[in-house]
């Protein structure tokens, strides 16, 4: 009986805790429209005293498509867990398939500096010079990446490998229903993702294949950095913009 | 008042161990695809597991030389190897035998005879390969997936010769007459149909590595879809795992949109 009254007590009072969590959510803050998808990676650099490397997302995505570095490098979504090692790089893996002295400058003593900049770098200059080029938007980068990209202001590479290749013609929209009634449905476009991103960035693991079954797709789970959110929180149209999903939602 | 706490605690940690969904997988590295670790019985008798390298043995071997003539299974610890086998000449014993390949006892010109055991019991210990990956990798033709190699191109350009028989255990085959390729049709609407090429995988793999087992040879006798392959099964078998990844969608589905 005892027992009972405790469970009870423990799931009303945990229950309490964990709705509040969700009530009270808070976006984290967006750092400045030009630090937005800045990654540090200081996995071994300061421990063998290397300045740590700042890799800017934007002056990359204006040239290369995610699915080259992402899909054909085999760059992990979170900073940190690439491992990417210099040998490798100096073996034209990673940063180095690029950064090979030819395509990009090279992996030699006197550009060490470029990358291993250590955290304060300010590129303020060379992305204002790229974003008043190009369409805004309201958050994030403040550019519209996507209407650039149809606009043909920017040519992000689509493959590293295959010159050919071009991106799969699959353009099926789905309009996902909301959990709440009064939230309006998130419209789905492969078409639009499809430049970037290849099929296999986000199917099978982030999103599973079978129809209906992607279990726990909500948005409190996309708030935790899950599915939509593993890319929509650090380099992506930021989660801000409600309206850019749920297209009919007022803005 | 502690176990009201403890209750507490419980309720809120049982979500975050549920719902460990929506994340992208670790991929392994290209010195890593392929390496299979063989525990049969290996750390019950007090001996470190074997790693084998997938890449160095595909880069001399046809899969089939293994898989069929040897009687390797398709799946890790499925073989049931042990020691008294290969010793007997059977499984790894077939070429590690100090003649094709070194044994467990090699007779070294000044030292005399020296172990090998720890050359694949490496399990967990800090033994450097005698043949280098990266330094094998620099002379073959790169690809993007998998061990960042070309395996066909590599083929193609004679960098490799493969073997495809063993005297003594290979028997004498018939030249290989091609079967022609054929498009499987996607469920999915306006998924491209893939073009599976017959003579691509023979050369590799006979017919004995695919047909009856893994895919019976009534054609359409046996449908799959993309999720058994994720799950390892038909291409699956091989693709993913020692094959280039399913993640290369566009080799598989080349052609139009139906």
């Amino acid at each position: 009986m005892n027992f009972c009254r405790n469970l009870l007590l423990a799931l009303i009072l945990g229950g309490c805790c964990t709705l509040n969590a969700f009530a009270y959510y808070h976006l984290p803050r967006l750092p400045p429209p030009d630090q937005y998808g800045d990654v540090v990676m200081d996995r071994v650099s300061s421990a063998a005293g290397e300045k740590a490397v700042v890799f800017s997302h934007w002056s990359h995505r204006s040239r290369y498509s995610c699915r080259v570095c992402h899909f054909e490098l085999n760059f992990e979504l979170k900073a940190g867990e690439t491992e990417i090692s210099e040998e490798e790089n100096r073996d034209g893996d990673f940063c180095g398939a690029c950064h090979d002295g030819r395509r990009a400058f090279g992996h030699t003593e006197e550009h060490c500096g470029k990358c291993h900049t250590g955290p304060l770098v300010d590129r303020y200059k060379a992305f204002s010079a790229l974003q008043n080029r190009l369409p805004r938007s309201r958050f994030g980068n403040r550019i519209d990446w996507a209407a650039a990209q149809q606009q043909g202001l920017i040519e992000p590479l689509f493959s590293l490998f295959r010159a050919a290749e071009q991106p799969m013609p699959f353009d099926k929209r789905l309009v996902l229903m909301a959990e709440w009634n009064w939230v309006p449905p998130a419209v789905f476009d492969h078409a639009a993702h499809n430049p970037w991103l290849d099929c296999a960035n986000c199917h099978p693991d982030i999103f599973n294949i079978q129809k209906k079954t992607t279990k726990h797709f909500l948005m409190e789970f996309i708030l935790k950095k899950k599915f939509c959110g593993v890319c929509h929180f650090s380099v992506a149209l930021p989660i801000d913009d409600c309206h850019a999903c749920h297209p009919a939602m007022k803005k | 008042m502690m176990r009201y706490l403890l209750f507490v605690l419980l309720f809120l940690l049982v979500p975050a161990q549920v719902f460990s969904f929506g994340e992208k997988l670790k991929r392994p590295k290209a010195q890593d695809f392929g390496n299979v670790v063989i525990n049969s019985y290996s750390e019950a008798k007090g001996e470190a597991a074997v790693m084998f390298p997938h890449w160095l043995h595909r880069a001399k071997f046809t899969c089939r030389l293994c898989h069929v003539d040897l009687g390797f299974a398709m799946q890790a610890g499925g073989t049931d190897i042990t020691e008294a086998d290969n010793e007997a000449g059977l499984f790894c014993g077939s070429c590690h035998n100090n003649k094709i390949s070194f044994g467990p006892l090699i007779d070294h010109p000044a030292l005399g005879k020296i172990r090998q055991c720890e050359r694949c019991h490496s399990v967990g210990k800090q033994i450097k390969m005698k043949n280098d990956f990266r330094e094998f990798r620099r002379q073959m033709p790169r690809e993007r997936f998998g061990n960042g190699i070309d395996w066909m191109a590599a083929e193609d350009q004679g960098k490799i010769k493969l073997v495809d028989y063993l005297e003594g255990i290979s028997i004498k085959r018939k030249e290989f007459k091609k079967p022609e390729d054929f498009k499987l049709t996607s469920a999915e609407q306006k998924m491209p149909q893939i073009i599976f090429s017959h003579e691509r995988h023979a050369v590799w793999n006979g017919c004995e590595t695919c047909h009856p087992e893994i895919f019976p040879v009534k054609k359409g006798a046996q449908p799959y879809s993309m999720q058994d392959i994720f799950a390892g099964k038909y291409c699956g078998a091989c693709h993913d795992k020692v094959a280039f990844p399913n993640i290369d969608c566009q080799r598989c589905h080349t052609d139009s949109v139906y």
